[in-house]
């Protein structure tokens, strides 16, 4: 057995371990076993996965594990990364989950639903034949869906968004599955070396790629099909909700690599330009929602959508380059839509579990009612800007260096011969640019309103610093993000390993060891030297204002109220004010429903009494898109309930007509 | 447009003739402003004539930018406190912090008779004194309300232009 067939072993030694742990543990030890086995299990998936990364490889075939089929694993390179990435939030989270789920989160479902959840994910991306494949993404979906579930007694919007999720999570499934069998019965065979070698129809590898494609984005948040997950995301607890944003929705874009470049070999243009169309959409209306959002899980949500649809707008133009015959522009742009689901989970799980916390000690995730948490949860705080940082894109954030290696992987693209490249990749880079700036103010809001200044409520005011097991599993994350900030380039070869298996016969995308060079086109930059560099200057000018300073007297003085009577955090900004210009800005993609109402004293209708303001900005393609689907399918459900009045005799008779009517059909067409 | 030309053509200059500065001397602080005066108004309780007078002072007319003066918003932003009206009970309070607020080196400006002595509000019964009585007043404006003139040839003395 070679190293990786132990890893996947050990894989599932430790996810059954952890299971049998959550269900004979007693209720008082439960989130500390649970969570140390779940951890374990993310340390085997790190492992499998870098060493998958590293190009080692193997393959499993259990055949009596599934009747008919058999389960088929085997890991490749491309597999190995969203493993590796999968079982580093698994660390972190589940780390976390000792100290979160303590009070509440604590029964045996939830526990157990944890290390099932984590086992799916990291084994998925080593599937190599369809009934496995299915197998796991549907463990993943259900165990995720026990998750959301798991604090339905205590709001009742879990159970909506509950119901939001396994909907569209089950109709994804369905697209997937029907695309896969169809694949699988032209193609002879179910595993995918099978597939690989199948030959096709154009018509219907178009059409199993749109049916796969539908469910893929659904589960990677794209617009229009990602009602599921603002929903969902929020009213998860805080670890799970880390690893379905930081590691589940990955899998949807590891799903359309995989088929579109490994399994289907590649497609015509106008396939990428579908995804590359998904990616941008998604990236501006998901942070065009973050941007004006109050609720810090629901903007860390569609914070998600956003930089999924960056990556699939990367996973997009890769598809184009590679169809042009571009190979070394097409592996620049997988690569940095790879290194951006790496950076991404990273900073994500960070936020979500930031979040958390705060969730945790204030009881809230309303922005407009927490604020001056600074003061009160310290670590919290730093570690939430961390990741603020890195999810706005800026340097010398992690975030930033994948959004510049998929600027540049564009601008090369230019100047084009094919009407489309020259077409999209302007727009395309004017919607990363565009989205970085709304990122910037979307988390300038997340942190300066949430957590500096005065708190506004007294839920925020008597806020505690969470426990040390969360802690830690937030500082994991943060050293992650660090880490990926200053030496993205340790990356390069699995990238590039990784890379390979989709797009065939292309070279490292990057060289250097503190320098990223991009192999093939002029650009390079060095993310240790910017944020040497950064350091430097930001050390240098507290220096100078400290000689220059010293020369002068200081003195205090209080802080400048008009001089007035003190601060109050009546004055200070909110979430909804902050978001309010940008919000006027993007009226009409938006559409937000404002209505002010005025009281007046008895009086005088010159004076007023009250006024109550009310503010929502609903999610447009929800409601113009959702509303009358639902609407139409109620409508057919209440025409269905007619046929069943509660008489026996009808029934029989159904059962009776129906098998007559198979019979026939049966003699007919044979 | 052409209407409008039209009409700056017609109107010429309107600016009045400079004003010199005043005869007083200067107080020790305005030798560090170099030549450029940032000035925050604190209306202290005035009847508005006073404010009326500086808005002439600063209008296109007598345009006492012109000699390096101008008006701020903040304290934090100000060389100059110009105070105007007899200190009412409510604004002693915000006079004072408005004071602390304004970095060295700084001067105070009253500004009308009612900041010098109170004017024709002295023994009010929500008046607490002038402005002398609240914060140390370096240079004074006399007048009930001064004319722009007398305004711009003091802030000529401060600013030294």
């Amino acid at each position: 057995m070679s190293a990786v067939e132990w890893g996947l072993a050990a894989i599932a030694g430790l996810a059954v371990v952890a299971v049998l742990a959550a269900l004979a543990a007693p209720q008082r030890v439960r989130p500390t076993t649970v969570g140390s086995c779940t951890a374990a299990l993310g340390g085997a998936g790190i492992a499998v996965g870098v060493l998958a990364a590293a190009g080692r490889r193997g393959a499993v075939w259990l055949p009596e594990l599934l009747p008919l089929f058999g389960v088929r694993l085997e890991f490749d390179p491309l597999g190995g990364v969203f493993t590796a990435v999968a079982g580093a939030v698994a660390v972190a989270a589940a780390l976390y989950s000792i100290g979160y789920t303590r009070h509440g989160l604590d029964s045996r479902t939830v526990q157990a639903a944890l290390p099932l959840f984590v086992a799916a994910m990291l084994l998925l991306p080593a599937a190599a034949s369809v009934a496995t494949f299915l197998l796991l993404w549907e463990a993943m979906a259900a165990a995720s869906l026990l998750l959301v579930l798991a604090e339905h007694r205590r709001r009742t919007a879990v159970a909506e968004a509950g119901g939001w999720y396994a909907v569209m999570t089950h109709a994804g499934m369905v697209t997937i599955l029907l695309g896969l069998l169809l694949f699988a019965a032209h193609a002879g065979g179910e595993t995918f070396a099978q597939l690989r070698a199948a030959d096709l129809s154009p018509a219907m590898r178009s059409t199993v790629f749109l049916l796969t494609l539908v469910g893929f984005a659904s589960k990677a948040g794209a617009v229009p099909l990602h009602v599921w997950l603002p929903k969902a995301h929020p009213e998860a607890p805080s670890h799970a909700s880390a690893l379905m944003s930081a590691a589940m929705v990955n899998l949807g874009v590891y799903g359309i690599v995989r088929v579109g470049f490994d399994l289907l070999g590649g497609g015509p243009a106008w396939w990428w330009l579908l995804v590359l169309g998904l990616g941008a959409a998604s990236a501006l209306y998901g942070i065009l929602q973050a941007a004006v959002t109050t609720d810090l899980k629901r903007l860390l949500g569609y914070s998600t959508t956003e930089n999924l649809g960056l990556v699939l707008l990367g996973v997009g133009a890769a598809g184009l380059f590679a169809t042009a015959g571009n190979r070394a522009l097409a592996g620049l742009a997988l690569a940095a839509a790879l290194l951006h689901v790496i950076n991404h989970a990273a900073f994500k799980t960070l936020l979500f579990l930031a979040a958390g916390s705060v969730l945790h000690a204030t009881g809230t995730r309303d922005l407009d009612g927490l604020g001056g948490l600074r003061a009160r949860m310290p670590a919290t705080t730093g570690l939430f800007a961390v990741g603020a940082l890195a999810a706005a894109a800026l340097p010398p954030g992690n975030g930033f260096v994948s959004e510049w290696l998929l600027l540049q992987a564009l601008i090369h693209s230019l100047p084009a011969t094919a009407v489309a490249t020259a077409v999209t990749m302007p727009l395309a880079v004017a919607v990363i640019a565009l989205t970085a700036g709304l990122a910037v103010a979307t988390f300038v809001k997340a942190l300066g309103v949430g957590f500096f200044a005065k708190p506004r409520t007294p839920a925020a005011e008597s806020a505690t610093e969470c426990g040390p097991a969360m802690l830690a599993g937030m500082g994991l994350a943060a050293a992650a993000c660090v880490g990926l900030a200053l030496a993205p380039t340790l990356l390069v070869p699995a990238l590039a390993r990784a890379v390979q298996v989709a797009v065939p016969g292309t070279e490292a995308a990057t060289t250097g060891r503190l320098t990223l060079e991009l192999s093939g086109i002029t650009g390079s930059m060095s993310p240790l030297l910017i944020a040497a560099a950064l350091v430097v200057a930001a050390v240098g000018i507290l220096a100078a204002l400290r000689v220059f300073g010293a020369r002068r007297a200081r003195r205090a003085a209080r802080l400048w109220d008009c001089g007035g009577g003190g601060l109050t955090a009546r004055t200070e900004y909110t979430a909804t004010s902050f978001g309010e210009p940008l919000q006027r800005v993007f009226d009409d993609v938006l559409r937000p429903e404002q209505d002010i109402d005025v009281t007046h004293v008895r009086e005088s209708r010159y004076l007023v009494d009250t006024i109550h303001y009310r503010r929502r900005v609903p999610d447009r393609i929800e409601h113009r898109l959702y509303a009358p689907l639902l609407a139409a399918v109620r409508a057919w459900g209440e025409a269905g309930r007619r046929l069943a009045n509660g008489s026996v005799h009808r029934y029989l008779g159904y059962g009776f007509y129906g098998v007559i009517t198979l019979l026939v059909a049966l003699a007919v067409t044979r | 447009m052409r209407r409008l030309l039209g009409k700056i053509r017609r109107t010429g200059r309107v600016a009045e003739p400079p004003i010199p500065a005043s005869e007083q001397p200067a107080p020790a602080a305005a030798a560090e402003f170099g030549g450029s005066v940032q000035i925050r108004h604190v209306d202290a309780g005035s009847c508005n004539g006073c404010e009326v007078e500086i808005a002439s002072a600063f209008s296109p007319v007598y345009d006492a930018e012109r000699y390096g003066a101008r008006l701020v918003a903040s304290p934090r932003h100000a060389d100059v406190l110009l105070v105007t009206g007899p200190v009412t009970r409510n604004m002693a309070d915000p006079l004072r912090r408005t004071y602390e607020a304004t970095p060295e080196p700084k001067v105070v400006v009253a500004l009308g008779d009612c900041a010098r002595n109170c004017g024709v509000f002295a023994g009010g019964h929500g008046v607490i004194g002038p402005v002398s009585d609240v914060v140390p007043v370096d240079v004074e404006i006399a007048g009930c309300p001064p004319p722009p003139e007398a305004i711009v040839a003091a802030l000529r003395n401060l600013t030294g232009r």
